[in-house]
């Protein structure tokens, strides 16, 4: 018996790209500036590992499995599409990063996303991507809304093992306006680290702060 | 008894063999010369041949034949008392007007106004320094230099990629209409993310294929369990040695960068191109990237070095 094939219907409404819409949010300055962050919904993954390492790159490679089935499965059924937004990532220390070693570093993969993407939508890209036989990293990709508020953002030219500098001065910054490094450290990354030379990587620093 | 060293093939063996087609293109100039020919007088792939051409010369193929008819026709203006519309048609132009703009455009005076001109350069700027020359006897060309523009290509070993496919016939322009209905197919199978990678199989080049007939295959590698289906289907990019260069900016432009990689590069590498096609490997999304910080690595295929 022939059966019938599903044929999508294609979403009159346009492209949805976030990184436009908040066009502000992704400030680049080459000096530091104070900006308010609104809510902004993500999709996310933890980890621990050193950044680049390969618990790490495992974490990417599931964050975009779930962005890309989540966001072609709505495509398909006719939904609003929308871009695939950037890399970012929250790193979460205790004290002075320079003190611990980098295999112990703690971060939080993000990939910004309308707020029309629910649960269900990654439930059923996790079905999907296991019945593929992808990793079972895919499940601990999950929905979260972030509320920075006030940050200082700054964006950093150069190799990651050089922010430092940057977020010194950000760092001074902050000081002379009389507020402090709230946390979680926020990084955006508009280079791609494989064939953009180290001294080339443009990546943007956000740091939540408040007063001090 | 030891082997003898492997042979190179010198950027003076590439330039012998385009020597022997710019030969016979001034010995046919009014023939209707067919790239395939070309290529094989060339002993290069019909794939690469106006690669190397246009890389070697700095010149396109036609361009090449165009600039030579004018130069004759200058030549004609001056030496014969032919009409100009006589020299217009003996040049390969239909009508009068048309063969006066591109004279126009090349030397400045009109065909009239040229051969009223007491003393004039027959000649076109060129920087393979190949002039008209009748009966066609050349010994040497310039080759274009790398200059600044140098491409860094880098032999590179490529394992077999098995891929899902989706075939394009059309303008170079148009393949992302291609790879939306591609992607969002593989992206709901689960099948992109997580270390899928972007591939194109170009098999025409766009300088060379018209528009309407180039033909691309929009490439995603996928594991041993996929089925080709519907439109879909399953290819084996060879694996083997290829020449591979990264390019930045627009895709737009990519076609400067397998010139200078096939017509520059590679002529000085010492060696010899494999007949099967060019593919690339897009590294990032143009969705979310300005054209002038996309990235795409091109690879050439190479034929295996004889002992």
């Amino acid at each position: 018996m022939k059966t019938k094939k599903a044929k999508p219907t294609l979403s009159t409404q346009p492209k949805l790209d976030l990184c436009q819409v908040h066009k502000a949010d992704y400030a680049t300055p080459k000096k530091p500036v104070l900006l308010d962050i609104g809510t902004a919904c993500y999709l996310a993954v933890r980890g621990q590992g050193r950044p680049g390492g390969d618990v790490f790159q495992a974490r990417i490679g599931a964050l975009y499995a779930m962005a890309f089935t989540v966001k072609m499965t709505r495509k398909f059924a006719g939904l609003r599409d929308y871009a695939v937004c950037k890399l970012e990532a929250q790193y979460f220390f205790v004290g002075d990063p320079c003190g611990i070693p980098m295999d112990e570093w703690r971060w939080k993969l993000l990939i910004r996303t309308p707020d029309f993407v629910k649960q269900d939508d990654l439930d059923r890209a996790v079905a999907t991507l296991l019945k593929k036989g992808k990793d079972q990293d895919v499940k601990e990709v999950v929905l979260e809304t972030l509320i920075e508020g006030r940050c200082v953002q700054m964006l950093h030219v150069g190799p990651y093992d050089r922010e430092g500098e940057t977020i010194a001065v950000m760092k001074s910054f902050a000081d002379s306006r009389g507020l402090k490094f709230a946390g979680p450290h926020h990084e955006i990354y508009l280079s791609d680290p494989r064939r953009v030379a180290p001294e080339k990587l443009k990546t943007i620093l956000r740091e939540p702060v408040t007063p001090a | 008894m030891t082997a003898g060293p492997s042979r190179a093939t010198t950027l003076r063996d590439y330039k012998e063999r385009l020597l022997r087609v710019l030969v016979v293109i001034q010995q046919q100039l009014d023939e209707p010369l067919r790239l395939e020919d070309l290529a094989a007088r060339a002993c290069l792939s019909p794939h690469h041949f106006h690669r190397v051409f246009t890389g070697l010369t700095g010149e396109t193929l036609m361009g090449h034949i165009r600039r030579l008819r004018l130069e004759r026709a200058a030549g004609r203006l001056k030496l014969s008392r032919w009409p100009v519309v006589q020299v217009a048609l003996e040049a390969g132009y239909e009508t009068h007007e048309a063969f006066s703009r591109a004279f126009k455009a090349g030397f400045g005076l009109s065909p009239s106004e040229y051969r009223a001109q007491r003393s004039a350069d027959g000649r076109l700027p060129a920087r393979c320094g190949i002039h008209y020359r009748d009966g066609g006897a050349l010994r040497d060309f310039k080759t274009l230099r790398c200059g600044d523009r140098a491409m860094n290509g880098i032999l590179k070993q490529v394992a077999p990629m098995r891929v899902a496919f989706m075939r394009h016939v059309g303008p170079y322009d148009q393949v992302h209409e291609t790879w939306d209905g591609f992607c969002m197919f593989l992206g709901k199978e689960g099948l992109l993310g997580g270390g899928a990678r972007f591939l194109g199989i170009c098999h025409d080049d766009p300088d060379v294929t018209p528009p309407d007939k180039i033909r691309y295959d929009a490439c995603v590698t996928v594991d041993d369990r996929f089925r080709p289906q519907g439109e879909i289907g399953v290819q084996v990019i060879p694996g083997g040695e290829y020449a591979m260069a990264t390019h930045f900016g627009p895709y737009a432009k990519l076609g400067e960068s397998y010139r200078r990689l096939v017509g520059q590069w590679l002529p000085r590498s010492g060696r010899e191109l494999a007949s099967s096609p060019c593919f690339e490997e897009y590294l990032n999304s143009p969705e979310t990237t300005a054209p002038k910080d996309l990235i795409t690595d091109i690879y050439v295929p190479l034929a295996s070095q004889r002992p």
